[in-house]
């Protein structure tokens, strides 16, 4: 989860990001921001997620244990 | 859909370009979004330059003036023209069809068909698709085919996530039976459950423009639009390509029997760097066998995209001994298309500014 955190924190163009960290509370969370971690995921979890699916996430974890599952899928 | 054409080829191929060209740096400035962000976007997606039309100009003037070029420098000749094929979202009217605008203005043939389709960015080889089964009847000589759209005029100025990617263009592609045998392989597949992901919602019967409708509100993340504005659910575009567009690609190569490595170039749709950087990645082709760089030149021109990739990067290739492409659109509908053809010995392949 570690490296998630990190591929987070390089997309919100911060130097790190806390699991329980609110997305939303990053200016930079916008729909750039969005569309890159869609990105990240397919490309580097194979996890199709919808911009839905990830307002739906309050944090980096909650965001993780979506990814989680659907791999598991 | 899957289709297979024989001894049908691509003669030559004319983009028109608008000569108006905006630049993002000069555009960040009317966006409500922080600069820094607007950089980001700007180097993330590669937008640079593109070109849009001046105020009231339509998709017929752009195929006009570019037909009109071709007969003047004795490229085409009217009277060898059988169909006109006009792929757009933004005709001149409702009605007539736009392809009989251009027929009337350029005072072709009565037999000429004339035929608009409601497609756009997987509309190259959609129009491509149809222009062959025209040359299948044998009265049929010589195809026109033309992807044009102003989009550019239906574009939210105040909307960040469409306006800097929207470029205007017309492509013209000349279509003819090939001398010597070829095969062609394309499919197309269409999803309209998911037809509201590319959208301009007012301006139809279902919902007439009134001043309601051209009342700008405020979508989030600083955009505004207006229901007669294109909407584009960016992420959900991004999905699409990313989960749908491979397989397509795949099914022209495993019906032709066609290694992946064998194919020189894959000309794709336009919708920015950063989606085809990703598609190239995940059907592991090098970047350097799909071109990404109309948006940052021209703008997304929907349907006119996959020919301007051809005539900025292998003009020459193209009028010459020619390579082995594999195109792909995809776009509203949703659509998604593909197509393994050669490309060779055109006789023009080249835009032109529309001034």
């Amino acid at each position: 989860m570690d490296i998630f955190l990190q591929k987070i924190a390089q997309i919100l163009e911060v130097d790190s990001i806390n699991a329980d960290d609110d997305l939303k509370s990053f200016s930079q969370w916008d729909s750039l921001a969005v569309l890159s971690v869609i990105a990240m995921l397919d490309a580097d979890y194979g996890v199709n997620l919808r911009a839905t699916d990830l307002q739906q996430a309050q944090s980096a974890s909650a965001l993780w244990s979506i990814v989680q599952t659907r791999k598991a899928a | 859909m899957n289709f297979t054409f024989r001894n049908k080829r691509i003669s030559g191929m004319l983009a028109v370009v608008p000569a108006r060209e905006l630049k993002f740096l000069d555009e960040m400035k009317n966006f409500n979004a922080p600069e820094g962000r607007s950089r980001k976007l700007m180097e993330t997606m590669g937008y640079d330059r593109r070109r849009l039309v001046e105020d009231g100009v339509c998709v017929s003037d752009l195929a006009v003036f570019g037909l009109q070029q071709l007969f003047d420098r004795g490229l085409l000749k009217k009277d060898e023209i059988d169909a006109l094929i006009l792929v757009t979202q933004t005709p001149d009217h409702l009605l007539p069809p736009t392809t009989n605008i251009i027929q009337g203005r350029l005072g072709l043939g009565k037999d000429v068909l004339c035929l608009d389709i409601s497609q756009g960015c997987a509309g190259f080889v959609v129009g491509l698709i149809e222009a062959f089964m025209l040359l299948e009847q044998e009265e049929v000589r010589k195809v026109v085919l033309i992807n044009s759209d102003v989009l550019s005029r239906k574009a939210s100025p105040k909307d960040r996530n469409i306006y800097p990617l929207i470029g205007d263009a017309a492509a013209i592609t000349i279509l003819e039976r090939d001398p010597k045998p070829s095969v062609i392989h394309a499919t197309v597949k269409m999803d309209g459950a998911r037809n509201e992901t590319l959208i301009i919602p007012a301006g139809g019967m279902r919902l007439p423009c009134t001043p309601e409708t051209a009342q700008l509100v405020d979508v989030g993340d600083n955009n505004l639009r207006a229901k007669d504005h294109l909407y584009m659910d960016g992420s959900g575009v991004f999905n699409f390509v990313q989960t749908e567009v491979p397989g397509v690609i795949e099914e022209v190569l495993k019906r032709s029997g066609t290694p992946i490595e064998s194919v020189d170039y894959f000309l794709c749709h336009q919708p920015n760097r950063f989606m085809l950087q990703k598609l190239a990645d995940k059907m592991k082709v090098p970047h350097s066998k799909m071109p990404n760089n109309v948006v940052e030149r021209f703008g997304n021109s929907s349907g006119a995209t996959v020919p301007i990739a051809i005539m900025i990067n292998l003009a020459e290739k193209a009028r010459g001994s020619g390579f082995l492409a594999c195109l792909s659109g995809f776009g509203v509908g949703l659509t998604w298309s593909s197509m393994l053809t050669r490309v060779e010995q055109l006789a023009f392949c080249e835009m032109i500014d529309f001034a």
